[in-house]
Formats: C-alpha cells, structure tokens, sequence
C-alpha cells in the first residue's frame, strides 16, 4: 500500500491529473492522482493516509522545489491541478469528519489590489498541504477579514498585496483583528512587503514563497 | 568635458553603449501620483512630463490588439470602486476605478485550444483600425521638435495572452499544449509586425521599439528558462530582428524577478532590459557585471529608497549604483517599477538632480 501512496505522491509532484492528461509526457497512458486515490480508497486506506503520506508528501515536494526555483509556476499549477482531482474524491470524509484538515486560514488579496495570482499559488501549496482554505478572492476590505474569522474561530490570516500603494492596508487589517479577533495568527507575503514591514504593522510571519507560508502554519499547530 | 548632447542623440549611443556626455534619465509614474503633485501645484495641468522633467524618452502605444473591433465591452457588474467588464478577447476583468492597477482576471472564453481558435484567432487580422495613426505621427513629430528619442511602445507576446486566456491558462497550457501557445504566440507575433509593417511605412519608423512584457513574479519568472527558450523567444527573437533590420534598438520591460531569463533574452538579441524590480528580487549591479557588456540597462534603483523620502537614503541608493553601472555608457536612470504617490515631489526632483549630477562623465577616457 505504501508503494500505491508513493505512486500517488509522484502524480502529484509531478502534476498527472488523470490516465487521459497528456501531462506531463513521460507519464502518458499511466494512472494519474484521480485513479490512484480511487483505487486507495476503494482498497481500504484511510482518507487521512491518503491525504497525509500522498498529497502533502507530493505538495510538499513540488512546493520545496518551486522555494529553490527548481521549478516553475507551470509546474506548480500542473500539480493543483492533480491535487485538486484527488481532493474531490476526499470530500465527503471530510465532512464526515474521518479526514481531518490540519486548520483552517482565510486568505485575501488586500483593500485595493486586484492582483490575484500570488495568493492564488499560495492558496493551492496550502490546500495541497492540508490546510483548509477560505480565500477571500481580492480586494478584501478589513471588516470583511474580520467577519470571516469570527465566523471561523481559530483561523490563521493570509494577507497578500502587489503594488507599495496598497500593501499599506495591510496595517488597517492587523489593527482590526488584533481588536476583535486578538489570538489570530497572521502572516503576509506579495512583491513589495518585507520582514521589515511585517514588524511594522505588528503581524506574526512573512513569507516571500508559498512554501514558507505552508512551513509557517504548520509550525503553528506542530 | 564633452559636450551636451540631445536627447535623441544620447539614448541612441546608451542603447548601443557608445560614449555619451552623461547616463539618460527616463520614468514612469502612477496616476495618482500625478495627480497628487498636479493638485499640489507642482506640475500645471496637461504639462508635458518630459518637458517638466528633462525625460530623454517620448513614446507612443499605438496598437490596439483586442480580438474583436467591433465588440462594445459589456459592463456586467458596477460598485462604486469597481467594474466589471467582458471585452473583446471575451476576458471578464474587473478594474479598480479609483486608481490605477492591473485588472482582475475573473474569466475567459479562451481556456485552451479550441476557445481560443473559435473566439479570438480569427479575428486577429491586420485592420487599420488597430492603429493610431494620428496619435504615433502627433507624438513622433513632438518628440523629433524635441530632440527626444520617440519609442514604438506596445507588449510583446506573453503580455498578449494574458489578456485573452488569463496566466492560469497561459500557463497551464504551456505545459499541457504547447503546440496551442506557441499558434497563440506565432499568430500575435506577425500580427504585431504586420501593423508595425504598415504603421512604419505610411508614418515613418521610429527610433527604438519598447516592449512591456511581465514575466516575473516576486523571486522568479512566470516560467522556467527552457520554457521561455521553447516558446516565447523565438517571438522575441522575430520581432528583434525585424526592430534591427530597420535600425531601431529594443528596450525589454519586465516586472518581476527575471533573472534566470536575462540569458535567454540577451540571445534573442535585446539591446537594453528595463525596469530590474529590486524588491522581487533584481539586482542591477550584479546584471551590470553579467551582461554590460551585451546589455543597456534602464531602471534597479529602489523606489522603496524614494518613499522613504530621505534624501540620505536615495543617495545611498544612487552613491552605491550609479558610479557602477554608468561604466559602459549603458545605464538610463528609472526607478525599479513606478513612483507611487507616497514619494514627495520634491524627494523626486532630488532623485532626477542627484542621480544625474552622478551620472556625468567628465572625459572621452573616464
């Protein structure tokens, strides 16, 4: 069973979605993330082992290589799209509650940006590595944040912003939930935001790679 | 001391890097900032930001590349700050309409090969209507008035498909079909040197072609280097030969951390890479030290240094690259993206003096 996950874990690095996808080419005609976790499930593994030693092995693996640029954006998206054709079939143990998401982070492109790529990439390397995710798309008001979270309690924030004009309503957004929803995690990440800046506006982590988000959260609840 | 030479005459000889009396100076602002130093009475109304600033540089967009002509965009949802549109790519974008950004992708009809041969390919051909005839031979005549040297502005490829099918897409469909993106990448290719074929020959050619073309993100490019070599640079590649066969040097913009693509572009033959985004990662004297001797370079000084509005920090900044990349005669100042309204008027103006005054060279020899 072991080598089925390890299988599983390929597919997902390597962004074989099914037995029909063409990619990537060397794969073609093999068993692809959608039939393999088929065939674990209907073998009796857990969905927890399924999602937890095959899809966060293989997110993981791919989100390291992306951190060393040893891969690309293409790459990256090929493989969330794999994940997201086995995560379909896991639904329904998610909501029995038999699989088990590692938590729970609201996401958003800030008040003012409507750049969405960034936190898009983000949102998939956190899926693949177990977290359920609430993206707020973009252009996310603070009150907005903030009704989220309290709807969610115990939710960690993702903040992302691309332009130096609107990466200053992150500030506004920190204020808000250390107010109304004080034991939130935050972090932030997007082109012109820093460390520096980060310590500024008083949130808890930066990451300048989805990957470093991911290791991030995870910490939080190790 | 050499004497002082044109505009015209000075980014010439940067873009080649020949002699010059000093380093060009050349950029670009957001509205808002504009706007802001307009209203503060520093620039009058419609005042000619070259004029106001001594830019080297007048270009004009003239290229409209939407698929379809004739489709009036559809506004399908309006909030007091945004709205969405479907246009003639049949792209829904939704654009901020209180400052500027680049819009949101919400959707496409082009999603892979057969959307984007049934709704945009056919209707990609050379019309007159695609070009501002009036506004590129208005601009070049001001610019020639000026001694400025007047640049063909437009994208290249990989900023013309994003409009139509979204990075997602795009992206996807470069390792899922390349096939399809290199059709897509062929056929707005030729179109953009068809137009350019018929613009040059009833208007007159400029003096150089700048390319905006974002293939970065923050710390790497869209795209692996082998990708880019396999499908976006033998476009690059065509319309830098055909820029060249004509006498006319080629600026490549991009936002973002392209580094590992700089080789790539270097051979399809670029004469200067402009705007080296120093917080995605760029580093304007390490790509000086790389590629100076190939390569001009506009841009990689850090508009954070600028927003500080500290004089001590922008000359840090210039101190620390200006005397470096002045050296092969192939540097034209600008900031590494746009100047936002957080920088003061006055912050700029020390900005434009100071990094000028830097920039000068004293002899033939220096």
């Amino acid at each position: 069973m072991s080598e089925l996950l390890a299988q599983l874990a390929v597919c997902i690095e390597r962004g074989k979605v099914n037995k029909a996808s063409p990619y990537p080419p060397d794969l073609r005609g093999q068993d692809g993330a959608e039939e393999l976790t088929k065939q674990a499930l209907d073998s009796g593994v857990a969905p927890s082992d399924i999602l937890e030693q095959g899809l966060i092995i293989g997110m993981g693996t791919i989100g390291h290589k992306f951190s060393r640029n040893e891969v690309f954006v293409p790459d990256l998206l090929m493989a969330a799209k794999a994940m997201s054709s086995a995560m379909v079939q896991l639904k329904p143990f998610f909501e029995s509650g038999q699989a088990r998401h590692k938590g729970t982070i609201v996401i958003g492109t800030v008040k003012g940006d409507l750049h969405d790529i960034g936190k898009k990439l983000v949102a998939m390397v956190l899926e693949g590595g177990g977290w359920n995710v609430i993206d707020l798309n973009v252009d996310v008001a603070p009150e907005k944040f903030v009704e989220t979270l309290k709807q969610h309690p115990g939710a960690a924030l993702g903040m992302s912003a691309l332009l130096t004009t609107t990466m200053v309503n992150m500030e506004e957004t920190v204020k808000r939930v250390r107010q109304e929803a004080p034991s939130t995690k935050i972090i932030i990440g997007g082109a012109p935001v820093t460390d520096e800046f980060r310590a500024k506006i008083g949130a808890d982590a930066y990451s300048p790679d989805p990957q470093g988000a991911l290791d991030w959260l995870n910490a939080q609840v190790a | 001391m050499r004497k002082t030479m044109t505009s015209r005459e000075r980014i010439g000889r940067i873009l080649r890097r020949q002699p010059v009396d000093r380093i060009g100076v050349f950029e670009h602002f957001w509205g808002d900032t504009i706007k802001l130093w307009t209203d503060q009475g520093h620039i009058r109304e419609g005042e000619s930001l070259e004029d106001h600033f001594g830019f080297d540089f007048m270009m004009h967009w003239p290229f409209n590349m939407v698929a379809q002509l004739d489709f009036e965009p559809v506004v399908v949802e309006e909030t007091e700050e945004t709205v969405l549109t479907r246009d003639g790519n049949g792209a829904l974008l939704r654009r901020h309409k209180l400052h500027d950004a680049t819009p949101e992708h919400v959707d496409f009809l082009v999603k892979d090969r057969a959307g984007w041969e049934e709704h945009v390919k056919p209707f990609l051909a050379p019309d007159r209507r695609r070009i501002d005839f009036q506004g590129y031979r208005d601009r070049k005549r001001l610019a020639a008035e000026n001694n400025r040297f007047f640049c063909w502005a437009g994208v290249n490829v990989f900023e013309l498909m994003h409009p139509v099918c979204g990075h997602e897409y795009m992206l996807m469909g470069m390792a899922m079909d390349p096939d399809w993106v290199k059709d897509m990448v062929n056929t707005l290719c030729g179109l953009t040197l068809d137009l350019m074929d018929i613009l040059f020959a009833e208007e007159g050619p400029p003096d150089g072609i700048w390319f905006y073309e974002d293939m970065g993100l923050k710390g790497r490019p869209f795209m692996s280097p082998a990708m880019y070599r396999e499908i976006i640079q033998p476009a690059h590649a065509r319309t830098v030969d055909y820029a060249h066969a004509r006498g006319m040097p080629v600026v490549m913009h991009s936002c973002g951390y392209v580094a590992p693509l700089v080789p790539g572009m270097v051979e399809a033959g670029i004469d200067a890479l402009q705007v080296i985004e120093v917080k995605a990662g760029m580093d304007l004297v390490q790509l000086f030290r790389d590629f100076g001797d190939r390569l001009s370079f506009i841009g990689g000084i850090d508009v954070r240094t600028l927003y500080s509005n500290d004089r001590a920090v922008i000359d840090a900044e210039l101190e620390k690259k200006i005397p470096v990349v002045k050296g092969r005669y192939g540097y034209v100042l600008h900031s590494d993206h746009s100047i936002p309204d957080q920088v003061r008027y006055e912050s700029y103006r020390y900005f434009v003096d100071r990094g000028i005054a830097l920039g000068h060279y004293m002899g033939p020899n220096d």
